[in-house]
């Protein structure tokens, strides 16, 4: 046994410290492909290890990745060589669910999915819906301010931090906000944390918004010929008043990867497919679907059709849900973008992904939340051939810079992690960039947490 | 075939969304991603892909801590056959030394020999003083079921269907009542049965310990015994039996194989029997409105669309028993084959679950179509907690 995990066999339970690269191999990468493998991981069970773990590897200056459930879409969750894995799964307890004041405190490693199931039981809504919620923790999604598709309609997991407990590197530990839902006391150190992808310090504890659940909900696919007609229709369908709770769009190559895993009956052969729920009260849900329909119908739309019943309904979820991975049947790998625009530049974005494709000949799959401007463009490549993984990763820094001229941001919702790192200064400047630099250091004088994220400079992920 | 190469291209295809962990009892259980079904792909990647890591004992105590359950791949968008990967890499790994010599005895001599009732009970128990098995592996019946089941039997009225019986392991040395009552059962409905001499097992077990000879040694014997038979279709009352024969046995052989498309022909007319008799429709009733029955759902069940609703839908018809579900039907037991035996630590922390669910509902009888499970969890709800059964018990009128 090395020194490091006898020592960290002596901070936590042994049996939940790892060392051997055949456990390692487990925590080399998260949902890209990027890979490293760490020199160890730990689980810690309670704030009080994880701020013992930390203090440790402070003193040390060995580096510390906290890790959800692995799913992020950035390399946020890839390790640094020889760095320390923070395993947060197990601090899975939700504390409190309470109804009066609408509002939920939950541990870091709390399955999203999970907690929106317990949510609903009691008749309350926790709105933010990442597609990887069956698998993702609550701390990851705060970590990264997840979005999903409700967020066109009710915003993403920022919107519903009110407070949170941190661990800092040097083992203190910090509370911010509870369960007010207002609050002007000091620095917002809640938001600090809310985005931080765990360069700043460990999120133990979140004390979370809720709503009341809708009392109906009612889902449509409609297929247009063209995607510029479809944008036109998300712009008209907005202005009209709408509300939709989701407005996704999916073109040919992503519904044809799709049906393979999950037929819909969509014919193959169209450009743009929208999915679009409504919700709320069944009289104005009625409302909406006619309203959607009908602006549908007015910008050429081939086929709109209501989800019949709870069951079909459950089916276009799913295979929404599963958009990404069903992606295995046909492509080999495949880098997701985040690029975000104002929703009045989503045909622009759109085209200029296409050129961006035919350019370094790469497949690009174009789906996203449309209704919010946050596109998610599929690059197909092979992660075995390095010239694959170039051009698949120049394509993606090219979109983030078309993004950015369209006024959009480098990312909508996945984070910057480690790559979108060396693009930060595109959109913040070097003075937006310094100010990030001087507050990590401030909380991470030693620069432990996560290196390399977000403000680059790490060394991770440089081999396969 | 399962050898590793022939699955490179899924494992490459795999895009790491990290699903797949939601679905493992194993994790569940140890929560930590090394026991999670994409950490078991990134491992067999890595030590029989890439060669980044060393094919060692290590390695092969991780993924022999699988409970080959498939409930990663059934829920796998993808589509990657996790599963036949972690098969692939035991088959694999399985010439690397401690790789379950008992285990591997007993597959070859016992399972693939259909040996009788008694020389099992006295080889077992030899091997249990010479401390080679362990004290608590499951009673045998007393007499092995083939040994005294007819070789036929004939329908009640006109004939609806002809099938071939094939009988697994479980019914042969654990639990009879399940062969007698298909024998009763199906011909109360039209059905005849033919019960072919020379069978033996479907070779599930051998693969799972990675020993593919004896695996198409298995399949080799089903082949011989069950392809010539004129018969409209195979059944089993065994749902692991029909995941092997249905969907493994064709990538035991080697591509090239002459009889592969003989076996496919014949996988495709495996059937669980629960599933069959609902297909071809309920002809007699057996009511047993008093009897409150749970269904502990198998998950050796993807290989077949009807696997899971058929014995709902068929005993709510055939029998009116008081049907109450339990929490999470579909959730594993933890018996796993014989994985329970050799991994008893997290197996029996997966079935103190289960258990809770099942004393919940308050039911006389929790029926399930795999024996392993059965056995498993009659082992822990004792004499005082329901009894458990195959569906077609009830049918046969076996109350509790
Ligand atoms: C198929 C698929 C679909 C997806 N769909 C969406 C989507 O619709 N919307 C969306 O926003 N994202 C989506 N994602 C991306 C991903 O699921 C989210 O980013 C999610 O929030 C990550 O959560 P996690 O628990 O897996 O975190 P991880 O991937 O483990 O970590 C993500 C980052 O957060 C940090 N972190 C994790 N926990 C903590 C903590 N407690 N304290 C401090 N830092 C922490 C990590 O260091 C890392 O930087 C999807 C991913 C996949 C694979
Ligand atoms: S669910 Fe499928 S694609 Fe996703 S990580 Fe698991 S094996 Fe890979
Ligand atoms: S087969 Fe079952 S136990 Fe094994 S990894 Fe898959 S889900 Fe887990």
């Amino acid at each position: 046994m090395t020194g490091l995990l006898r020592d960290l066999a002596a901070l936590v339970d042994p049996r939940r410290v790892w060392g051997d690269v055949e456990d390692l191999v487990a925590y080399t990468n998260d949902a890209t492909h990027r890979r490293e493998l760490p020199a160890a991981v730990v689980a810690p069970e309670s704030a009080d290890e994880v701020a013992a773990v930390l203090r440790y590897a402070n003193q040390r200056g060995i580096p510390v990745i906290p890790r959800g459930a692995g799913t992020g879409l950035a390399g946020g969750a890839v390790p640094v060589s020889g760095g320390l894995v923070l395993d947060l799964k197990r601090l899975n307890r939700i504390l409190e669910i309470d109804h009066k004041n609408l509002t939920a405190t939950v541990e870091c490693g709390v399955v999203t999915g999970h907690f929106q199931r317990e949510v609903e039981a009691r008749g309350l809504f926790y709105p933010p819906d990442p597609q990887s919620l069956a698998v993702c923790t609550i701390g990851g999604n705060v970590a990264t301010r997840a979005g999903g598709p409700r967020g066109v309609k009710y915003g993403t997991t920022k919107d519903y931090v009110l407070g949170l407990e941190a661990v800092l590197p040097d083992g203190s530990v910090i509370s911010y906000g509870g369960k007010s839902v207002k609050m002007s006391a000091g620095y917002d150190l809640a938001r600090v944390f809310t985005g931080s992808e765990g360069t700043l310090g460990v999120i133990t504890k979140v004390t979370l918004r809720l709503l009341v659940l809708p009392p109906s909900r009612r889902i449509m696919i409609a297929a247009f010929p063209e995607l510029d007609s479809a944008a036109e229709a998300v712009s008209a369908l907005i202005a009209r008043g709408a509300e939709p709770s989701m407005l996704e769009m999916l073109d040919r190559i992503a519904v044809t990867s799709l049906q393979r895993y999950l037929p819909l009956g969509l014919p193959p052969d169209l450009e743009a497919f929208l999915i679009i729920e409504v919700d709320g009260h069944p009289a104005k849900v009625e409302e909406d679907c006619a309203l959607v329909a009908e602006v549908c119908r007015e910008y050429g739309v081939h086929e709109v059709r209501v989800a019949r019943d709870a069951a079909e309904a459950e089916r276009i979820v799913q295979a929404r849900r599963a958009l990404f991975p069903a992606a295995a049947r046909a492509a080999p790998n495949l880098v997701i973008e985040d690029a975000t625009v104002p929703r009045t530049q989503v045909p622009a974005m759109v085209r200029a992904i296409r050129r961006i494709a035919e350019r370094h000949q790469v497949l690009i799959s174009i789906t996203g939340h449309i209704g919010d401007g946050n596109l998610h463009p599929g690059i197909i490549m092979d992660r075995r051939f390095p010239e694959s993984v170039r051009r698949a990763e120049q394509a993606m820094a090219e979109i983030a810079r078309e993004a950015l001229n369209l006024g959009g941001t480098l990312s909508g919702e996945h984070g910057i992690g480690l790559l979108k790192a060396p693009f930060l200064e595109w959109e913040f400047g070097e003075a937006g960039v310094s100010l990030m630099r001087r507050l990590k250091r401030a909380f991470d004088p030693h620069g432990i947490m996560n290196p390399g994220k977000i403000l680059g400079g790490g060394t991770a992920g440089v081999r396969d | 075939m399962y050898a590793i190469d022939d699955f490179v291209g899924a494992i490459r295809h795999c895009l790491q969304c990290n699903f797949c962990l939601s679905a493992c009892p194993i994790y569940r259980e140890e929560l930590v991603e090394a026991h999670a079904p994409r950490g078991r792909l990134n491992l067999v990647e890595a030590a029989l892909v890439d060669q980044r890591v060393a094919p060692n004992e290590k390695v092969r105590r991780r993924l022999d801590r699988c409970l080959l359950c498939a409930s990663c791949a059934r829920v796998c968008p993808g589509g990657i056959p996790l599963d036949d990967v972690f098969l692939a890499a035991r088959v694999e790994l399985s010439g690397k030394p401690g790789a379950g010599l008992t285990e591997r005895f007993v597959v070859r001599q016992v399972l693939n020999r259909r040996v009788t009732s008694s020389l099992l009970k006295r080889s077992l128990s030899l091997a249990r003083r010479l401390g080679l098995a362990p004290s608590d592996i499951p009673r045998v019946a007393s007499s092995s079921f083939t040994r005294r089941a007819p070789r036929e039997a004939a329908p009640r009225g006109p004939t609806a269907a002809r099938v071939a019986y094939f009988v697994g392991c479980g019914t042969e040395y654990l639990f009879p009542d399940t062969g007698e009552a298909l024998l009763r059962v199906l011909p109360d409905h039209g059905i005849a049965v033919v019960v072919p001499e020379g069978q033996t097992c479907c070779g599930l077990p051998a693969l799972a310990l990675g020993d593919l000879d004896a695996t198409r040694e298995a399949i080799e014997v089903f082949l011989a015994v069950f392809a010539a038979l004129e018969v409209d279709a195979v059944v089993t009352d065994c749902t692991s039996c029909g995941h092997m024969l249905r969907q493994k046995a064709p990538y035991v052989l080697p591509p090239d194989d002459p009889r592969l498309k003989q076996l496919r022909a014949l996988s495709e007319k495996i059937f669980e029997v629960t599933e069959f008799l609902e297909r071809l429709g309920v002809q007699r009733k057996h009511p047993l409105p008093d009897v409150k029955v749970t269904y502990h759902v198998p998950c050796h069940r993807g290989w077949s669309e009807g696997v899971a609703a058929a014995p709902r839908r068929l005993l709510a018809q055939a029998t009116g028993v008081r049907w109450t579900e339990m929490r999470e039907p579909e959730s594993c037991c933890g018996a796993g084959g014989y994985f329970f035996l050799r991994h008893r630590d997290v197996a029996e922390r997966i079935r103190r679950r289960k258990i809770e669910d099942i004393l919940a509902t308050k039911a006389d009888v929790v029926v399930t179509q795999c024996p392993a499970c059965r056995y498993y969890l009659q082992q822990a709800l004792a004499d005082e907690g329901p009894r458990v059964l195959h569906p077609v018990a009830l049918l046969a009128g076996m109350g509790p």
